[in-house]
């Protein structure tokens, strides 16, 4: 008899190991073969190959956290936690014997059960936008700081071809950290839900959303959608089992991007596109209309959907108000909401730090730089992760910043760069002011209405 | 080194598991391990939530990884009997608690890895009984093949 495991616990520090030895020891006494695949902080080690699965006559799961499951199709799986490993190992390998046979499209089953033993607060959609979150974290901050280092160099320095501001925007910019951070965050929703084949899918969607100006709640509506069609066609699409091979390599990749795509750009292609006219025509109608009031409706587009819609109509209003050597109390007021959600967010993350996880942490610490450098994209990995409560907070942030910029009737001359133009600012003490502001409201917002988050 | 003799204490006074973590974190901080306590033992009270650490056979491993520690650790306890809801439902006598930092060498990691498969092993877990005092106990670690040292 030949037995395999794999063990996997929340911090995977301790029980992870002790659950491989007590199954290693239990396979042992009965004179079986054994290899226990341990997913610890170390790493995977002792990784199951296709060929020791192949001959194995039962597998053993003891994970409190997900693992890759297809492997295992056709096999007998006892998907058990850690805790009841170590509490019963002597009938482990009798139960695993008699388990039943798992079927990939039974992965919900083995999925779900995982899901039991976990914190009830930790909803699957939840851990589905963590996961997408975590792995985005590093897009945004290394694509962020890149950015800003550029504006070191002057706000438009990056406009000049060959020189370091322009490769540094290559890097952060849209052509780079920034272009797939979108596409990042979809596909990682879409893995966490749909496992591996979830991946392609997903980033295609978020690649979609990229071109429909959709923004990043265009790539939690493309990571969802492409994880839920993946993980509906593993289920509902049988093939005899000669064709089984062909399932990851050309129909799930296939029909599940063109799906996602195709859903994409007739589902929310044209209301994006609308919403976006739909605001510039509010904007232009609002031309006469009482600056606060404004500032205020401006502060509020700003941040809603940061880089979506919305943000690039509120956006291309300000820039449109330049004129050649003139300031502009629009564009301050743009700027001034730009900035607010990620040093708002970055505030929250030192006063609340029991509210947020040790990545968003440090996401916090980088989002002192893009906020101050006008990168509004800053604050996405917040507000993706938990869009109900952050991205109120610093819409009324953003607004009321907004509306004091124009109240204290700061001007501005250029279209971006944050703390470095603020040469270009008239009035800047009080422009700084409006900024403190509605960052101290937002933080203060987000620290009262947040969620404790523990890891 | 992840253990020495000033991170084990083989009379600990505390009768609850609060007490004795705290108690170790104390002593892990006294050692320039733990940077920020209260947010240490928050990660190993939240840690402890999920389920308990007590796996059976009196022992008890508390442990939280977190940016509050800066150098990687093992303590070392022996108590009075506490119950620690272990999952046999038996009293706890010994324990072992960890801190690791978030960004942990794989070396430490490896050596709490090996720890803790030994804690399955009977022998071990007398030899840690048996010890009568710090620098015995020490001499035990460093001589059951864990990598230490």
């Amino acid at each position: 008899m030949k037995i395999l495991a794999v063990t996997a616990c929340p911090t995977g520090i301790a029980h992870t190991y002790m659950a491989a030895e007590a199954i290693e020891d239990a396979a042992k006494k009965m004179g079986y073969e054994v290899k226990v695949e341990t997913r610890g902080s170390v790493g995977v080690e002792n990784e199951l190959t296709d060929a020791e699965i192949k001959e194995a006559d039962a597998i053993i799961l003891a994970c409190d956290t997900a693992v890759p499951m297809e492997r295992f199709a056709g096999k007998k799986v006892l998907s058990i936690s850690v805790s009841e490993a170590l509490k019963s190992t002597d009938k482990l390998i009798e139960r695993a014997l008699n388990a039943s046979v798992y079927a990939a499209a039974d992965l919900s089953d083995a999925v779900a059960s995982i899901k039991e033993q976990r914190a009830a607060q930790r909803t699957g959609v939840y851990k589905h936008l963590m996961n997408g979150v975590s792995f985005m974290i590093p897009f945004v901050v290394a694509g962020g700081i890149a950015i800003a280092l550029s504006f070191i160099f002057g706000y438009n320095a990056f406009e000049q071809e060959g020189t370091l501001a322009a490769y540094l925007m290559g890097m952060g910019g849209g052509a780079g950290a920034f272009g797939l951070m979108i596409p990042i965050l979809a596909g990682y929703i879409a893995y966490s839900i749909a496992d591996r084949p979830g991946l392609a899918p997903g980033m295609i969607g978020g690649a979609v959303a990229v071109q429909l100006n959709a923004g990043f709640l265009g790539a939690l509506v493309a990571g969802f959608l492409a994880g839920y069609i993946v993980y509906a066609i593993k289920k509902y699409i049988k093939l005899p089992k000669t064709l089984q091979g062909i399932m990851p390599v050309l129909i799930i990749p296939v029909l599940g991007s063109i799906s996602t795509g195709l859903i994409l750009f007739y589902l929310i292609g044209k209301p994006v596109a609308m919403i976006n006219q739909t605001m510039n025509d509010f904007l232009t109608g609002m031309s006469g209309a009482n600056a606060i009031i404004l500032g205020l409706i401006l502060g509020l587009m700003m941040a809603l959907d940061m880089g979506g819609p919305v943000n690039k109509a509120a956006y291309a209003f300000g820039t449109g108000t330049l004129a050649a050597g003139a300031g502009s109390s629009i564009m301050a007021a743009v700027m001034a909401a730009g900035m607010v959600p990620p040093l708002g967010l970055a505030l929250a993350t030192v006063l609340f730090k029991n509210k947020f996880t040790v990545a968003e942490k440090e996401a916090g610490k980088a989002a002192w730089v893009l906020g101050a450098s006008f990168i509004t994209e800053g604050a996405i990995p917040f507000a993706a992760a938990d869009p109900l409560r952050v991205i109120p907070s610093i819409m009324i942030g953003s607004a009321i910043a907004g509306a004091l910029s124009m109240a204290f009737n700061a001007t501005l001359s250029v279209p971006h760069g944050g703390i470095f133009v603020f040469f270009a600012v008239e009035n800047w003490p009080l422009y700084i002011l409006a900024i403190a502001i509605g960052t101290v409201v937002t933080g203060l917002i987000i620290g009262t209405i947040k969620k404790k988050v523990e890891e | 080194m992840i253990i020495e003799e000033t991170l084990i204490d083989l009379e600990t006074d505390g009768t609850t598991k609060e007490e004795v973590i705290r108690h170790l974190a104390e002593l892990a901080q006294s050692q320039g391990r733990i940077q920020d306590i209260e947010d240490y033992i928050k990660a190993v009270l939240h840690r402890e939530t999920e389920y308990s650490t007590a796996m059976g056979f009196g022992i008890a491993i508390p442990h939280g990884k977190t940016a509050a520690v800066t150098e990687p650790f093992l303590c070392f306890a022996k108590v009075r009997s506490i119950d620690w809801k272990a999952l046999d439902g038996g009293l706890v006598d010994l324990v072992f608690m960890i801190g690791v930092p978030e960004n942990a060498g794989n070396e430490h990691l490896k050596i709490l890895a090996s720890i803790s498969r030994k804690l399955m092993k009977e022998e071990f877990r007398s030899g840690l009984r048996e010890a009568g005092s710090s620098s015995e106990l020490m001499q035990f670690l460093l001589n059951s093949d864990l990598g230490i040292g």
